[in-house]
């Protein structure tokens, strides 16, 4: 063989080894997106929200099912059984999300996720420093442990009353949370829940609101 | 004008210095001259195909390095499997964690609990209100709270002051915990879930977020994501 045949093997050759390192990079590269959107992390607005709305559904579902018990009223019994039920479902789902995206269910200080957001601000959330358990609970519209004594010792409408102004007073806590994850995260099924959240708990409001006055409650 | 003699040299003559000059060379000397010209052009050959080696040298140089580059960058890049506490109810790389085996039967009356205080085992039916208690709270109503993804934190008040209590607090969650003081502990401070418990030094033991982040409300228990409200509220409940 002379030089210059034995050259262009040399050459075609390296052009196919070339070649073909190319495509197997391009090959790698290609199953990036197979493994599908990168999962919320654990610091995340979505986990932020799945973690702080499932306590704030648990004081919901707890007073609902305490006046659930006594209420002598069977509007008020409906209402505590469906904001019971309707809320249990919701904290369901959103401990699954964490559990599904393989994260802890704890994690991070309470409503600190907000911080990013114009609906945190709003709502006196920043990132300076932590929240007391008290101005927590407070932002989030949530009863004070006096205040859920209270309503387990109330009777009859009083009680009706009582639950009645705390459960506002709660969901209207829910719709900045509601607000701030709409703003921050882009998971899908999250900015679905958030949605229907917000506008079935200002429903709920509206009904709460109906019902105080069916009852003269006093402000 | 008077005629130049001819030089005895040159055969012939012209008024052009140069061309005068290779006139007047000698055979001898062209020759020596084609012969340098000849090397000249041959080295002008070399440091042609030398130019040209350099230049697909450095093709080849820079394709090698690009495509190295890719194939590394594809390795690289490849997204990073989740390496981050799971919260999947496995501490147990936690250091000094124990892990059990607890039946889950509802019972009335006494259990003797194989762990102390007790992390899982039959339990009252009534499973005791999460919050802080100041005063021990009754094992077979917070044994079944445990079942429920509840962490039990307990204290031994003599070992645990007013700060360091505070300390506690401030690291634990608002729900699902319950804090309370408990007799013939042997430990400043027992953190125990279903199945689960680690012992620990004090307050500011940094397993304590350790042992939250893998077993408080862990999706391994019993009863995940079940109530710690609406039951039992023993004596001494703060919050």
């Amino acid at each position: 063989m002379t030089a210059a045949p034995r050259r262009r093997w040399i050459a075609i050759v390296l052009i196919a080894v070339a070649v073909a390192a190319v495509a197997f990079a391009v090959g790698r590269f290609s199953t990036f997106a197979a493994s599908g959107p990168a999962l919320p992390t654990t610091d995340s607005a979505e986990a932020g929200f799945a973690r702080d709305m499932q306590v704030h559904h648990a004081q919901a579902i707890d007073m609902a099912m305490t006046i659930h018990r006594k209420t002598a009223d069977e509007d008020v019994r409906a209402l505590a059984y469906d904001i019971a039920t309707g809320q249990s479902a919701q904290r369901g789902e959103m401990y699954d999300w964490l559990v599904k995206w393989g994260l802890p269910q704890s994690g991070g200080a309470p409503m600190a996720w907000m911080a990013a957001s114009d609906a945190g601000h709003d709502h006196g959330v920043t990132s300076a420093e932590p929240m007391t358990a008290e101005e927590e609970r407070e932002a989030m519209g949530m009863a004070s442990p006096a205040e859920l004594t209270a309503l387990a010792e109330a009777e009859g409408t009083a009680a009706d009353c009582l639950f009645l102004s705390l459960m506002i007073r709660h969901h209207e806590g829910a719709i900045p949370m509601a607000d701030a994850v709409l703003e921050l995260a882009s998971d899908p099924r999250t900015l679905t829940v958030a949605e229907s959240m917000r506008n079935g708990q200002q429903f709920e409001i509206d009904a709460m609101q109906a019902m105080q006055q069916r009852l003269s409650c006093t402000p | 004008m008077t005629p130049t003699p001819p030089s005895p040299s040159a055969k012939r003559a012209s008024g052009n210095p140069a061309v005068n000059a290779q006139i007047t060379l000698t055979a001898k000397q062209q020759r020596e001259q084609q012969k340098r010209e000849k090397l000249a052009e041959y080295q002008r050959q070399i440091a042609k195909r030398r130019r040209s080696k350099i230049a697909w040298w450095a093709v080849g140089g820079t394709a090698t390095v690009a495509i190295a580059a890719l194939i590394a960058a594809s390795y690289f890049l490849t997204p990073k499997p989740v390496t981050y506490a799971r919260g999947d109810g496995d501490g147990t790389a936690i250091s000094g964690v124990e892990t059990f085996e607890n039946t889950a039967n509802h019972v009335e009356g006494d259990v003797d609990y194989p762990q102390s205080p007790a992390a899982g085992g039959d339990h009252n039916a009534r499973w005791l209100n999460c919050g802080v208690y100041t005063e021990p709270v009754p094992e077979e109503n917070a044994v079944h709270s445990l079942e429920h993804g509840a962490v039990w934190v307990a204290y031994d008040a003599d070992a645990v002051g007013e700060a360091d209590l505070e300390t506690l607090k401030s690291k634990l969650p608002s729900s699902y915990i319950i804090l309370s003081p408990y007799e013939g502990l042997d430990a400043p401070v027992v953190m125990s879930a279903w199945n689960a418990q680690v012992k620990l030094d004090g307050a500011d033991d940094e397993r304590v977020e350790d042992f939250l982040t893998s077993y408080w409300r862990a999706a391994t228990v019993p009863e995940p994501n079940a109530a710690c409200a609406g039951a039992l509220d023993a004596p001494g409940k703060q919050s």
